[in-house]
């Protein structure tokens, strides 16, 4: 059974990526599960979706624990634990990133046991054409698992994205047929694992934890405003940054644009932006009067971080 | 604008300098509930305690995190506010054994979405208004069921396409009017508001704690996800839907209805839907002059009588 899962960002479309990869599957005559796992779609928020196929029945449900193929369309993504990239990694496990860097790089970090390839795409990809990764990591994926023909991929994408007209069609065709092409090298690395069984399988170490009353054991919250203890700022692909020299003081009307709470003022009126948690939705720059609040790629403002140079926007 | 003489909020510099709900929610990036949200919290403080129905906004407190500073209850999708009659109760028996004082006393806040509060929520909502719950009704209207993917629900409005009309004329229906449904029925006080407009809102939300008894706020909230438009538009197109009249500032005291403001000219409304995704088949691949002039007359049909009243 193939077990393939899509790591990605809310907008990325990785449930069209699974749905693809699903389709396609099932016109190669697989039988197929594809969903994306139930929550909140959240854009820019860490989300996941899976596909499995196999020639015979599947009687597997939920998620998938044990993946053959990890596909990552956003690198940055690996260091939220929350978003659970790396889970049930294993030696025979493939890791696809879409990453600047190289794949050793990423064996290196992670210590990744199986082999590591990066999307190419990257590069010849503007930060606006987010849209189309989804598209990119399914043709990709397909290729990799070797099974599918580009005929079948490319009819797959015809009969998903149809409701988006013949011009997006059109479009996606050209991306994936670039993607498919160039994944060709490593055809059919991916491999069908066995049936999970579950006489093979191996109980945690459990921990018992008393019986509690409700008044410890419910979910009840007792700190105020303890939400910021979550980093919303890794979402951000674009920083907002503040030319102080430009900057009016009028700091009322980016406080009231923000609406993560993410810029509050000193008290001479100078706006400072909360990196922590800026979502990088970009109201304070669309709305700052004097143009004062300019747009960098979050990737470059950290390469700047890390040179020890100064973040600036270029406006 | 609401009469500012008693306002504490004069002029836009008296907006706060830093807002009350903490960072770190779940909301999508450029969230215009949560702008209209965060806004009013500024005005309703901490003792406030919200009943939510299931939307987007249940996931702003996801244990073990809350971004409140005070107390947050989560009820199913049609009985906010029969949770609310339920905690109100509890504050008027812990009032009347002195458990609390008035200072301790909390504000009771439905938080719903328009799904819950157009759909299977009205039917608690109207037993509540019933019994003059003492209880203030926040509705972020996304116009369709967000959290779920953005279907079709009571407040769609027209043309719009969404989940489940994503054919190529959008929902065929029209917007169901909350506010007239409120207004009707005698309200403490209600009122429209958008993030876009926060000296509006904020006037607004103090004038909602001065009154008691069923109050609702109703709040259009841009939806960069559900409506299809980059999050930096989201100001943008609240100040176009005020602009274009297609969502008036307005609100109801004591009987009578009047607007805080008059969009003086208004834009044409197409200049609202066309950067929206959503209404992006009444421009492309041609120009839909029938639905657009369709919703143009709709929005003219509104103003008429008060632009009227204004003239004379
Ligand atoms: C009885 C019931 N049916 C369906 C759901 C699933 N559900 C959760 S949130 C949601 C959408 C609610 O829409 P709305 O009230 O407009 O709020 P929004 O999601 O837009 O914030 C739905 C359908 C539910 N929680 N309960
Ligand atoms: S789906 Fe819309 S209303 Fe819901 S959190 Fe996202 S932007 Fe806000």
């Amino acid at each position: 059974m193939y077990r393939i899962r899509f790591h990605g960002r809310g907008g990325q479309g990785m449930k069209t990526a699974s749905r693809i990869l699903g389709e396609a599957f099932f016109l190669e005559g697989f039988e197929v599960q594809d969903a994306q796992r139930y929550g909140a779609e959240r854009r820019g928020a860490p989300i996941f979706a899976y596909v499995r196929a196999a020639k015979e029945a599947i009687h597997e449900r939920g998620v998938i624990a044990r993946p053959g193929l990890i596909v990552v369309a956003d690198d940055t993504l690996v260091a939220i634990a929350a978003a659970g990239v790396m889970q049930g990694l294993n030696e025979d496990c493939v890791v696809l990133i879409d990453s600047a860097e190289s794949a050793a790089a990423w064996a290196e970090r992670l210590n990744l046991p199986g082999p590591v390839i990066i999307l190419p795409a990257h590069d010849t990809r503007e930060a606006g054409e987010a849209a189309f990764v989804g598209v990119e990591c399914a043709a990709a994926a397909a290729c990799l698992a070797g099974v599918i023909s580009q005929a079948y991929l490319e009819e797959a994408i015809r009969r998903e994205l149809a409701p988006m007209g013949d011009e997006v069609v059109a479009q996606n065709l050209g991306i994936a047929a670039d993607a498919y092409a160039k994944m060709e090298p490593y055809a059919g690395i991916v491999r069908a694992d066995g049936t999970l069984s579950a006489r093979a399988y191996k109980p945690p170490d459990w921990v018992d934890l008393p019986l509690e009353g409700v008044s410890l054991a419910g979910p009840a919250i007792y700190g105020g405003v303890n939400s910021e203890l979550t980093n919303t700022g890794l979402w951000r692909t674009m920083r907002p940054v503040i030319d102080l020299e430009r900057c009016n003081k009028c700091s009322w009307v980016c406080v009231s644009s923000c609406p993560d709470s993410a810029i509050q003022a000193r008290a001479d009126g100078t706006p400072e932006i909360d990196l922590d948690h800026c979502k990088g939705c970009m109201l304070c720059v669309a709305q700052c009067p004097p143009h004062a609040i300019g747009a960098v790629p979050e990737t470059e403002a950290l390469a700047r971080e890390k040179a020890g140079e100064p973040v600036c926007a270029a406006n | 604008m609401p009469d500012a003489g008693a306002s504490r909020f004069r002029r836009m510099r008296d907006l706060p300098s830093s807002h009350m709900l903490g960072a770190g929610t779940a909301m999508c990036a450029g969230c215009g509930g949560l702008a209209a949200l965060t806004e009013a919290y500024d005005v309703l403080g901490e003792n406030t305690v919200f009943v939510n129905a299931a939307g987007c906004m249940s996931l702003m407190s996801v244990y073990p995190f809350t971004p409140f500073r005070g107390s947050w209850l989560y009820t199913a999708m049609a009985s906010a506010p029969a949770g609310a009659q339920g905690v109100r109760d509890a504050l008027d028996v812990l009032r009347a054994r002195g458990r609390i004082t008035v200072q301790e006393d909390l504000q009771v806040v439905v938080l719903t979405g328009d799904g819950a509060a157009g759909g299977m929520g009205l039917s608690a909502t109207s037993g509540a208004i019933d019994r003059g719950l003492d209880f203030i009704y926040f509705c972020y209207d996304n116009e369709g069921y967000g959290n779920t993917g953005q279907q079709t629900s009571a407040l769609t409005p027209h043309a719009a396409a969404t989940a489940t009309d994503a054919g190529n004329s959008g929902f065929p229906g029209w917007k169901k009017d909350l506010f007239a449904l409120w207004a009707a029925n005698k309200p403490a006080y209600a009122a429209t508001i958008i993030g876009g407009e926060p000296l509006d809102l904020v006037r607004k939300i103090e004038k909602a704690r001065s009154f008691s008894g069923p109050r609702m706020i109703l709040a259009l909230s841009p939806c960069p996800t559900g409506w299809g438009y980059d999050p930096k538009l989201s100001i943008e197109i609240a100040h176009l839907a005020v602009k274009t009249g297609i969502w008036p500032l307005k609100e109801y005291i004591d009987g009578r209805v009047s607007h805080t403001r008059m969009p003086h000219p208004r834009l044409p409304v197409e200049e609202y839907l066309k950067p929206q995704g959503r209404f992006a088949h009444l421009f492309e691949p041609r120009r839909n002059e029938a639905a657009l002039r369709e919703i143009q007359a709709g929005v003219d049909a509104y103003w008429a009588p008060w632009e009227a009243q204004r003239e004379a």
